[in-house]
């Protein structure tokens, strides 16, 4: 098909001007990407596309949806009531809103996917430390825009988990309350840190668009790592990029479609994992809920932060946690890439997969004693997976990498 | 990895939020409401529970009296529609006439709205069903009759027992729960009432997306039927 438009009068016309065919053929057709990428390789398009329908549905509720706090009738707010206002009265409002609530969550159980998929087979290592950088930078951004547009309702857990969140940034020296106050735009979360949080939520995937094209610019020309975690060399060992892995993303697509309309039609609160049970309630700054939680996928920082009894190095901790994956490519300093054939870092590996799960648990449900100190455990290994990658190419004992797939 | 084991994974970490869901509530289990939202006669003998009974303290401002003609799910005629709203504006909500002053000097707060109650409670509808229903004497003899509930966390509630539970004879007791799940029906369709719209189109969509899928896995195959990896 794509051969029969760019046979076409029309096409040879535009590509007179921009060179549309010479970008197509570098980028699709004779783009080359190695044969043997598995589905954890699916992750990447996926995001993209939830980026798009995130994008898509955003602008439209915001066509309907008004950021202030001002009192209306039975203790709800102008802003709750836009909210409710889609969810009745919009001709498939819901819909919109519902696709937006669940591909928040859907973005980051993709993303997660995609950076795990990159930790497990080395996709951070030389020559791709700056794309897997710039992939750190969409994911704090990522979770920026999400804790922005969590605020947005306007119901407890909006409420709540705001304070909390800008509570932290009072814990720094020096410049914490100015900063606080600089996010809050008063003194308490109001009127006003909701009219600034709406206008960042708005800019904050612009950003997104734009450090994603940079990823994806990084990706062309590094190219795909793969399974092996080798260089490959030959060309048999490589497909071009369409037809094979646009149909192959193309099936992604459409099993990932099933999962998320599950959601969206089915199931959209999740149990209360994509829209708490609290956030139908309306803000109310003089009743604190019995627990405040972020929504899961911001859950296992929040545990690093609630494990330390002192504030300041919690908020130090939980920011570490996140700026150390901007260190990791330069931590890891062995030369085979994949877990395949790196026995003692395939452990590690895993079990951090299950320690950031821990870490979710802990921090979503209620905390108990126990809970605190599994934990505390969780958040030791968390660190000590990073610095224990300095010295572990010292002593182990690397499996033989192929020569070719 | 293979993509069995990956939807072994996915499988495995579906089931991980219904062992979380059994453990993160606290408090008593509570009593099952046999809902149906598709049921008509039970979501109306709830408006009119709600309409007698509820709104004369609580309100439910996000369903308007139009709102009770156009949803197919209570579909009242016109008529209907001008007995139960009196003077009020067909584009009103359903508003209580206690107002707020009074309320807080009668009960100490003001009732909250209950346009969303279902979905603000965990539970939903069998936490509506279970609080109507769950009126009792205080074992330990310190909150009075009527402000004692086994399902409103703490026991003590501000509200007072509204269908007479309490002591209730016990040839009512069916009538009673009949009430209070079809109020909790009500209740359950006010908080989202596009639900039923919802699933009924949700079911061709994942309808068509199966044989999406189906139709693209086959053709995947067929494309990379010559690449050996």
């Amino acid at each position: 098909m794509l051969n029969t438009i760019m046979k076409s009068k029309v096409f040879g016309w535009v590509d007179r001007r921009t060179g549309a065919e010479a970008i197509i053929k570098s980028q699709l057709t004779e783009y080359p990407a190695p044969k043997n990428l598995n589905y954890m390789w699916n992750f990447g398009s996926l995001a993209l596309l939830v980026l798009v329908l995130q994008i898509l549905t955003g602008i439209f509720l915001a066509m309907y949806y008004k950021p202030s706090a001002a009192a209306t009738y039975g203790h709800y707010t102008v802003a709750f009531d836009s909210v409710e206002r889609i969810m009745r009265d919009v001709n498939f409002g819901w819909l919109l809103r519902y696709m937006h609530a669940v591909g928040a969550s859907a973005f980051f159980v993709v993303v997660y996917m995609h950076i795990g998929r990159g930790l497990y087979y080395g996709s951070y290592k030389e020559p791709r430390e700056l794309l897997w950088i710039i992939g750190v930078v969409i994911l704090l951004i990522m979770q920026g825009a999400a804790f922005f547009g969590y605020l947005l309702p306007w119901g407890q857990m909006s409420f709540w988990g705001a304070t909390v969140i800008t509570n932290l940034f009072g814990a720094l020296p020096v410049i914490g309350e100015y900063l606080q106050q600089l996010l809050r735009g008063g003194f308490a979360v109001g009127d006003p840190t909701l009219n600034r949080f709406f206008s960042l939520h708005y800019l904050f995937p612009l950003l997104l668009v734009a450090i994603v094209g940079g990823h994806v610019h990084a990706l062309h020309v590094v190219h795909s790592n793969n399974p092996e975690g080798i260089d490959l060399t030959k060309d048999e060992e490589k497909i071009m990029f369409h037809p094979y892995y646009t149909i192959k993303d193309a099936f992604g697509v459409a099993v990932f479609l099933l999962f998320y309309c599950y959601f969206v039609f089915f199931n959209p609160q999740a149990w209360g994992f994509f829209i708490e049970v609290d956030n139908y309630v309306p803000a109310n700054s003089l009743a604190t809920p019995s627990h405040i939680a972020p929504v899961w996928y911001l859950t296992p920082w929040y545990t690093i932060l609630r494990s330390f009894p002192d504030k300041l190095v919690g908020v130090l901790a939980m920011g570490g946690s996140l700026a150390i994956l901007f260190a990791l490519p330069f931590l890891d300093r062995s030369k085979v890439r994949s877990a395949r054939y790196r026995p003692v870092f395939k452990q590690m590996v895993i079990l951090f997969f299950i320690d950031v799960i821990v870490l979710g648990y802990c921090g979503h449900t209620p905390p108990t004693p126990t809970l605190k100190l599994v934990g505390q455990i969780a958040t030791f290994y968390y660190f000590a997976f990073f610095f224990l990658l300095l010295i572990v190419p010292k002593f182990e004992k690397t499996k033989p990498v192929p020569e070719g797939i | 990895m293979k993509l069995k084991q990956l939807l072994v994974a996915i499988g495995a970490l579906a089931v991980l939020p219904f062992a979380q869901s059994a453990v993160a509530h606290e408090g008593v289990a509570l009593k099952h409401a046999a809902v149906n939202l598709e049921d008509q006669a039970q979501i109306r003998r709830g408006l009119t529970v709600f309409t007698d009974v509820c709104m004369g303290c609580h309100s439910a401002t996000y369903i308007t009296y139009k709102g009770l003609m156009d949803y197919p799910e209570l579909g009242l005629n016109r008529a209907q529609v001008d007995e139960l709203r009196g003077e009020h504006a067909l584009t009103e909500g359903l508003r209580t006439d206690l107002s707020a002053e009074d309320a807080k000097d009668s009960y100490g707060k003001v009732p909250p709205d209950l346009s969303l109650i279902v979905a603000a409670r965990h539970g939903g509808p069998n936490y509506v069903y279970s609080i109507l229903t769950g009126f009792e004497h205080d074992p330990d003899g310190r909150v009075p009759d009527g402000n004692f509930n086994e399902y409103f966390p703490g026991h003590r509630i501000a509200m007072p027992d509204p269908l007479s539970w309490l002591d209730h004879e016990e040839g009512d007791t069916a009538q009673l729960e009949q009430d209070a799940q079809d109020v909790a029906a009500f209740l359950a369709f006010v908080s989202d009432p596009h639900q039923n719209q919802r699933h009924a189109i949700g079911k061709w969509v994942l309808g068509f997306l199966l044989l999406l899928t189906l139709v693209l896995w086959r053709l995947k195959v067929e494309i990379w039927k010559d690449v050996k990896h």
